[in-house]
Formats: C-alpha cells, sequence, structure tokens
C-alpha cells in the first residue's frame, strides 16, 4: 500500500481544489472527473482486453439520457436515477456486444461504431421521447447539488468508489483473464475459458460505468444533445487514453486532466482546438507511445501500479 | 474403456487430405507418439482433437463421451490439455502470472471480480513452477524467458488445466540436447507419477525411441503403421517413407 502514498496526495488536493479556483476550473474539474470515468472504462476494453470500441459514447449517451430522462419527466432522487443510467447502459452494451465479441481489431472497432451510429440516429430522430435534435433542457440537480462545488465532491465521491470499484476488477482474475485475453486468445480458450463470454462481460461492465459516467454529465450541464452519443463523442476517450497512456489503470483518468484542462484553456482564445489536439496527439504518439503515464513509469518506478504490457521494465514497446 | 477413442476422423483443407480416415485408440496412463514428416498432419490430428478445426466427418469420444467438434474451452474443461508446437505463452505477462492464469480456469475461480488475484492459488502456482523448473525466472517477463524456458511454461500451463489427457505438439522444439532430455524426462515422470496420459508429436527420433511406449506413424494424413517403437522399427512403409526420409 505504501508505493501508493502519492494516491493519498492527489486525493487530499483534490478535496482542497475548489477553495482554490474559481467556479470556471470547478466546472472544468466535474469535466475531468467525468470524462476521467468516461475513458477508464473505455480503457477496460481497450488497454486490458485488447480491443478498440469505437462507439463507447454510445453507453456514456444512453447513460445521459436515462438520468436526464429520469430526472426530467419523473421525481426519481438523482442516485437512483444513476443507478438506472448503469443498468440501462449495461444492457445495451449487452445486446451490441453479444454481435460485437464475435469479431476483433478492425471488424470490432467498425461494428462498434456502426452500432454507436445507429442509437446516435435513433435519439437524433426520435422527438417524442429524447427531444430528438434539441436535445434535453432543464435536468436540475437536486437542491443540495446546486452549486458547482457540492456538485464537484458529489462528481468526486461516486467517481472514485467507481474507479476503486475497477481497480479492483482490473486486479481480480477476470482482470487478468482480460489481459490473458488480450496477449493470446487462443491460449486462453485452451485453458478452459469461454473467450467471447467472458469479452461480452468485460464489455458490458465498461459499458456500465460509462453509462455512469453519462448519467453524471446532464445534471452537470442541465441539458444533453443526442451529440454525446456519436463517434466524435467515441473518440474522446480514444485522446485522453492515447494520451494518457492505455497500460496503466490511471492513463486515461490522466489523459483526462490533460485533454480537458487544454479544450477550457485553449478554447478560450482561439477556435482552432481540432488542431491544437491534433498536434499533442502527434507528438505523443511519437514521442511517448506509452502515453504520459508510461514515461513517467519508466522514469519513476516507485510510482507503482505495474504497467499491464509489461513488467517493472516498463512498456515492451519502448523498450525495443 | 479407453480414454481417447478416435473414429474415422477426416480433415480437409481445400483440397488436401490433412487427416484422412483415422481411428485411434489410448488407454488410460499411455505415454505413445505420433511421428512423422512435416505435413503429415500431426498438428492437424491434434487440432481435431482439441476443437480447434472442425472435422468433416468421423468422432472422438473421451471417456466414453462424445466431444466432436466441441469447442476447446468446453474441451479443456473436461481434462484434455494441450501444448502447441510453437510456444503460445502470455508474453507479455510474468512466468507466474502465466501459469496462474491457467490455474485460475481450472478452479473456476476466473469470474472473481474483487479478490486481487495476487492473493489467490499461491501454492499451486509456485508447486508447478517448481515441477516445471520454471521457480527461478518466476518474476521474469515470459517474452524474454529463452526458447528452451518458454517451451517448459508452455508446459507448466497445459499442466495448470490438471489434464487427465495431455496433448504435447513437439514439446522439445527448439531445445538443445541436455533441454530435451531434461523434458523428456520430465514429460515421463508425470506420466508416472501423476499417472497422466500423455500423447506427444516429435520429430527427433532419438526421443520418440527413448520414451514413447507406442509409435503412431502418420504420413499424409494417414496412420500407415502403429506399434511398439521397435516394431515401427522394422516397418517396411515406415522406414520408407519416414526413417527414409531423415536418413
Amino acid at each position: 500500500m505504501i508505493r501508493y502514498w502519492w494516491l493519498g496526495l492527489v486525493f487530499i488536493a483534490m478535496l482542497l481544489l475548489p477553495l482554490f479556483i474559481g467556479e470556471f476550473w470547478v466546472h472544468v474539474a466535474i469535466e475531468i472527473l467525468i470524462l476521467g470515468l468516461f475513458a477508464v472504462s473505455f480503457n477496460m476494453i481497450f488497454g486490458y482486453m485488447g480491443q478498440l470500441s469505437f462507439g463507447h459514447a454510445a453507453y456514456f449517451g444512453v447513460g445521459a439520457y436515462a438520468t436526464g430522462l429520469l430526472l426530467v419527466k419523473t421525481s426519481v432522487p438523482l442516485p437512483v436515477a444513476l443507478a438506472v443510467s448503469m443498468v440501462t447502459a449495461g444492457f445495451f452494451a449487452l445486446v451490441i456486444g453479444y454481435f460485437c465479441v464475435r469479431l476483433t481489431g478492425i471488424y470490432f472497432a467498425i461494428l462498434t461504431m456502426a452500432f454507436g451510429q445507429m442509437l446516435y440516429y435513433i435519439i437524433f430522430q426520435w422527438y417524442s421521447f429524447t427531444g430528438g435534435d434539441n436535445g434535453l433542457q432543464g435536468i436540475a440537480p437536486p437542491a443540495w447539488l446546486m452549486t458547482a462545488s457540492a456538485y464537484y465532491y458529489f462528481t468526486l465521491f461516486i467517481v472514485i468508489a467507481a474507479l476503486i470499484v475497477m481497480w479492483f476488477i482490473s486486479e481480480s482474475p477476470f482482470g487478468y483473464t482480460m489481459r490473458s485475453i488480450r496477449e493470446n486468445a487462443d491460449r486462453t480458450r485452451f485453458i478452459g475459458i469461454n473467450v467471447s463470454q467472458y469479452m461480452l462481460i468485460n464489455f458490458v461492465v465498461a459499458g456500465m460505468f460509462a453509462g455512469l459516467a453519462g448519467g453524471l454529465l446532464g445534471p452537470f450541464n442541465r441539458s444533453i444533445a443526442p451529440d454525446l452519443c456519436n463517434w466524435h463523442q467515441s473518440g474522446v476517450p480514444v485522446f485522453m487514453t492515447v494520451i494518457g497512456g492505455p497500460l496503466g489503470f490511471f492513463g486515461p483518468m490522466i489523459g483526462s486532466v490533460i485533454y480537458t484542462f487544454l479544450f477550457a484553456f485553449v478554447t478560450g482564445f482561439t477556435e482552432y482546438w481540432p488542431l491544437t489536439i491534433g498536434l499533442v496527439i502527434v507528438f505523443v504518439v511519437l514521442f511517448m507511445p506509452g502515453g504520459v503515464l508510461g514515461l513517467a513509469q519508466s522514469k519513476f518506478k516507485t510510482l507503482g501500479a505495474r504497467d499491464l504490457r509489461a513488467g517493472p521494465q516498463g512498456p515492451i514497446d519502448t523498450e525495443t | 474403456m479407453a480414454i481417447l477413442k478416435v473414429e474415422h476422423l477426416n480433415k480437409a483443407f481445400g483440397g488436401l487430405l490433412a487427416t484422412c480416415d483415422v481411428s485411434y485408440e489410448m488407454q488410460t496412463g499411455e505415454l505413445s507418439a505420433i511421428i512423422g514428416p512435416n505435413g503429415a498432419g500431426k498438428s492437424t490430428f491434434f487440432n481435431l482433437l482439441t476443437g480447434y478445426h472442425r472435422a468433416d466427418s468421423g468422432r472422438v469420444l473421451f471417456q466414453g463421451k462424445n466431444i466432436t467438434n466441441w469447442p476447446p474451452h468446453r474441451i479443456s474443461r473436461l481434462g484434455i490439455a494441450r501444448a502447441f508446437q510453437v510456444s503460445n505463452i502470455y508474453l507479455a505477462l510474468t512466468t507466474y502470472e502465466n501459469v496462474r492464469q491457467a490455474i485460475l480456469a481450472q478452479q473456476k475461480r476466473t469470474l472473481n471480480f474483487f479478490t486481487p488475484a495476487h492473493r489467490l492459488a499461491k501454492k499451486e502456482t509456485s508447486e508447478l513452477l517448481e515441477v516445471a523448473g520454471l521457480s527461478r525466472h518466476a518474476n521474469m517477463i515470459a517474452g524474454n524467458l529463452s526458447q528452451g524456458d518458454k517451451k517448459r511454461l508452455e508446459l507448466a500451463i497445459a499442466l495448470g488445466s490438471k489434464p487427465e489427457l495431455l496433448f504435447l505438439d513437439e514439446p522439445t522444439a527448439g531445445m538443445s540436447r541436455d533441454e530435451t532430455h531434461e523434458t523428456m524426462n520430465l514429460v515421463k515422470r508425470l506420466n508416472q507419477e501423476m499417472s497422466l496420459t500423455i500423447l506427444f508429436t516429435e520429430h527427433d527420433m532419438a526421443v520418440v525411441f527413448g520414451y514413447a511406449k507406442r509409435l503412431t506413424v502418420l504420413h499424409q494424413g494417414a496412420i500407415i503403421a502403429q506399434g511398439t517403437p521397435e516394431e515401427v522399427r522394422s516397418n517396411q512403409t515406415a522406414q520408407k517413407i519416414y526413417l527414409g526420409e531423415e536418413a
């Protein structure tokens, strides 16, 4: 446990954060947490299972709409709505994943994206239920979460709880089975594991946490739009994970800090955000293929959390 | 009762008959080998028995149960394990984690979401590493192991499934002479002490004659000779096809 001391420091810093920054940056911090949770859930599929889901926004969006609709049309308390978001997103991931886990590589990526776009168009067109392209307005958080810092603490609590659960999953026999499927699916079949069934379970769990992240977004923005489900949004966790590093558990979260902060900062004075993030990605891919976390882990071994893909020596990719 | 019974098994890839009307039987506790030149269909035969390929026709019975064309994971759970010709391991995991994964799967603990894996199957994993002679490399990344150690790890993973029937596809391929005999002695011990039924393929004749009690010669997908090493050695057809080519 002692090697995770830095996590304690990060936690204390996050608790104190709203005392030192203005409301705008508290909003940015909330977004970092929500998108970070989204990206970590994406990495359960990408980093651990070794498949690129390019439709992960579908579950994020379904989660957002589940909570949004419940808060707008009923008087369900927010925590219940969030639980419904997880279950609903998990259900969609089950149905869609059932078809996707039969494929791997580029075909998996394309099929997840195709299903994601299907969901996007359904939400986009279904005016009577989802509000169509107008989105859903007036999603109010409960009275006790009206201020930015209250919502920040609420989000912090939920995201940390979710991260702890996902951390346990990643270190569990199930998590190691995911690594083994990524490393060698054939070998894994021959030790008695039903690979596609396990991939589906993982897909559903990842979808549920994406749904939770989505659920947190509506009450924060007070509104949601179908864009949350489309493939641009699916690219966000991909970018975050590439920047932060897919090989460590916290990589996508670090990626979210960099991506979301940069977005808030850069869009303050220029509209050339896509150019900026493009340059960042090019830089990361060329000069630190393991992402920020990969680089940090190869420099400071004490950061603990062993690399997913290699051992204490650091990522294989950067070694050779 | 025969532990393994194969009846008229056929498999073609396009126009190529890779397995041609093969019938085969093994008794519990046997240590036998399949020999044959490259492309004789040895690996295909293993692939058919373990569910990697689907047979065109014929039946495979394990302890009297028809397992023809079952998926690999179900066959594995019945107690049939295999080691591959080209070592098929988890390159980025440590040696220890490689073996532990097989043991956790065998113990049906892979759906456990909340116990850290490093707390589970400690004793079994260490014991198996000891048996395979890999203890000192336990924390090494498997991809960094020597070729011979990779093959040993391959064997250890197969043993992690606690099989009753073990298929070894060229278990000593790429090993030095010393390593070869070390490995084959281990195979012999597994057969005698743990009463494991083992079928292996091999192209090194010394290895085959030294260890297997029964030989089957495969040529162009069909069995052409069968018997004790001595019988096969004196069999005319086998000599012509296999031994002749070797000499």
